[in-house]
């Protein structure tokens, strides 16, 4: 035997391996299982007869492969819509949240009197339904709603403008959705605002750095991490949103993928709503492997 | 010395104007913010009790002065809210139970594996929220509609599973991982199973985040629009009742039908802060 081949680490086969691991974690595989076996079944197995029926002739199925349902989607001028404002309520949504979510996460980290009542009345719109988050935007965006007319009455504005009519209420959806999941994004920031050695500010306050120095060099960098992990999981509930347009009684002149393929479905074109669905699922997975790819892997896993 | 640092300075300064400026912009800020979050919700609840007199005129008032439980009558009378308030409740109800019975055991094998395994499996359990709902749910809806299963309220279970399950276990690891593993090398000293265990030993102790975890499966499954509306027509749930409302009624009747679907939400929000403590989540959140 030579030294090369005493040298190299022992590594046992593949089949080995596993076996070992099957012993060692029998009890956990067993009950993993029930877990495991419902939610990948539930999911996987719809999602691929999607894929596939969306591969078939409309509306209804057969004839697998064919394009004729991609075909007959991208033809119609609601989906091209519902495409392009899935992107921009995405966009507008995340990016909007992303900065109150940061500005609150900033003021709660502040240690200032009535915090408590604060912090609670910022989480409200987490104890609110999303239908209900969406409807009781109405009120404020219809066009003789709330704000319409403290923006007259504050002279603002001479005529009520119609918020709920494309392309304005690709803002107003994005609002809703603002509203109902700010809380959720400053509490993944505030955690990583907490994260934050308060000594790198001493120093830096020390050193001469005003605020904004202090917030550019030490809290943004430090909080990446927290960013990506709020940019991504918002990220993938934006480009599926779907409750908002609905409650918001948008969902019909407004359309967004999701709602576009809820009504393909509802007049029983059954492979074009898949084959929406098949365009959502690979749009928000380019979104993510981009996102991440710029944003660098090692943030995800910190 | 001519080294002076910035704290120095500002404490020869006497009287700081600067920071009474920054503490008045402070106090703004919280009041604008304040005010958005509340106002939506100050909205419903205003326009549910608000007199057609203060209400049929051009601008709805923003305070009502007269108030009226005729939206309210309205809506307590309706044929159509019983049905779906039942739904939504069993539905919710039912789904809670499956999802806590099926994630405590899976959510404490995950909770007991090597870190980078643990961190696998988390992870794939939310790999599959990235599937668009509308994918998923559309198939269901096929088989369900040839099951003889639409509308009915197991389909629903089925359904709303499939997003809880995950956030039900994902709390769960979150609750078992703050019980420290000696108590069951203890109890496994003495001769118990790992069954017995986990029943005897462990259970107790995260019956708190249990009851988060149990908590937080029945709020989603009560707010869940996506598989209800794909799944129901003619007997929908509560969320989806009031979608139907909001394009035929005016806003004072969907303000009073969105209260009642919230008033459920805050009842058992209300009960679930006697449990929550922040771990859970912080565990959950790390993942």
């Amino acid at each position: 035997m030579t030294t090369a081949e005493l040298a190299r680490p022992y590594t046992p086969s593949v089949t080995t391996r596993a076996r070992r691991f099957v012993k060692r974690y029998r009890f956990e595989i067993v009950l993993i299982s029930p877990l495991f076996l419902y939610v990948f079944g539930t999911t996987l197995v719809p999602v691929l007869s999607s894929i596939i029926l969306g591969f078939q002739d409309p509306p209804r199925g057969g004839g697998f492969p064919s394009l004729a349902s991609y075909l007959l989607v991208i033809e119609d001028y609601q989906f091209v819509s519902a495409f392009t404002n899935t992107l921009v309520v995405t966009f507008a949504s995340v990016s909007m949240e992303l900065v109150l979510g940061l500005i609150v996460a900033m003021m709660m980290a502040r240690s200032f009197r009535g915090r408590g009542i604060f912090r609670a009345i910022m989480l409200l719109p987490l104890g609110i339904p999303v239908v209900v988050a969406a409807s009781n935007m109405r009120y404020i965006f219809l066009s003789s709603g709330y704000l319409n007319e403290a923006l007259i009455d504050l002279n603002l504005l001479a005529q009520p403008i119609d918020w709920l009519k494309a392309p304005l209420a690709l803002f107003t959806v994005a609002a809703s959705d603002m509203w109902k999941v700010t809380p959720l994004v400053m509490l993944i920031l505030l955690a990583g605002l907490e994260s934050i050695p308060t000594e790198l500010y001493e120093a830096a306050e020390v050193d001469g750095a005003g605020a904004w120095q202090r917030f550019r060099n030490i809290t943004l960098p430090l909080l990446r991490p927290a960013i990506t992990s709020a940019v991504v999981i918002r990220g993938i509930d934006a480009f599926r949103i779907f409750a908002h347009p609905m409650g918001l009684g948008v969902g019909r002149t407004v359309p967004v993928l999701s709602t576009f393929g809820y009504y393909e479905y509802q007049r029983v074109y059954y492979s074009t709503s898949a084959a929406t669905s098949t365009i959502l699922l690979v749009m928000i997975l380019v979104a993510v492997v981009l996102y991440i790819r710029l944003a660098g892997t090692e943030e995800i896993t910190g | 010395m001519s080294v002076v640092s910035g704290a120095d300075r500002q404490k020869r300064r006497g009287f700081n104007w600067r920071k009474l400026g920054s503490g008045v912009g402070f106090g703004l800020l919280v009041l604008v913010v304040v005010a958005m979050t509340v106002a939506p919700v100050y909205f419903m609840v205003s326009l549910s009790v608000m007199d057609p007199s203060e209400f049929f005129r051009p601008h709805p008032a923003y305070f009502p002065t007269k108030i009226t439980t005729q939206w309210w009558e309205r809506v307590l009378n309706s044929e159509t809210l019983y049905p779906a308030f039942m739904k939504s409740l069993v539905v919710a109800t039912v789904t809670m139970v499956i999802a806590v019975v099926i994630s405590v055991p899976g959510a404490y094998a995950i909770s007991r594996m090597a870190p980078n395994i643990k961190y696998l499996l988390i992870l794939s359990l939310f790999f599959t929220r990235m599937y668009p709902e509308i994918g998923i749910a559309l198939p269901v809806a096929v088989l369900f509609l040839r099951l003889g299963l639409y509308e009915s309220i197991i389909g629903l279970v089925f359904a709303h599973l499939i997003l809880v399950l995950p956030v039900c276990a994902w709390i769960l690891v979150g609750a078992f991982e703050t019980i420290p593993r000696d108590l069951e090398e203890a109890a496994s000293v003495d001769g118990a199973s790992r069954l017995n265990t986990l029943w005897r030993v462990v259970m107790p102790l995260a019956a708190p985040g249990v009851s988060v975890a149990a908590i937080f499966s029945w709020l989603l499954s009560w707010d869940e629009v996506t598989y209800a509306r794909f799944l129901t027509l003619l007997h929908p749930t509560l969320p989806i009742q009031l979608l139907d409302i909001i394009g035929r009624s005016g806003p004072t009747v969907v303000a009073t039908w969105a209260t009642i679907v919230t008033i459920p939400v805050v009842i058992v929000t209300y009960l679930m802060q006697k449990w929550l403590r922040a771990d859970y989540l912080a565990g959950a959140v790390k993942g």
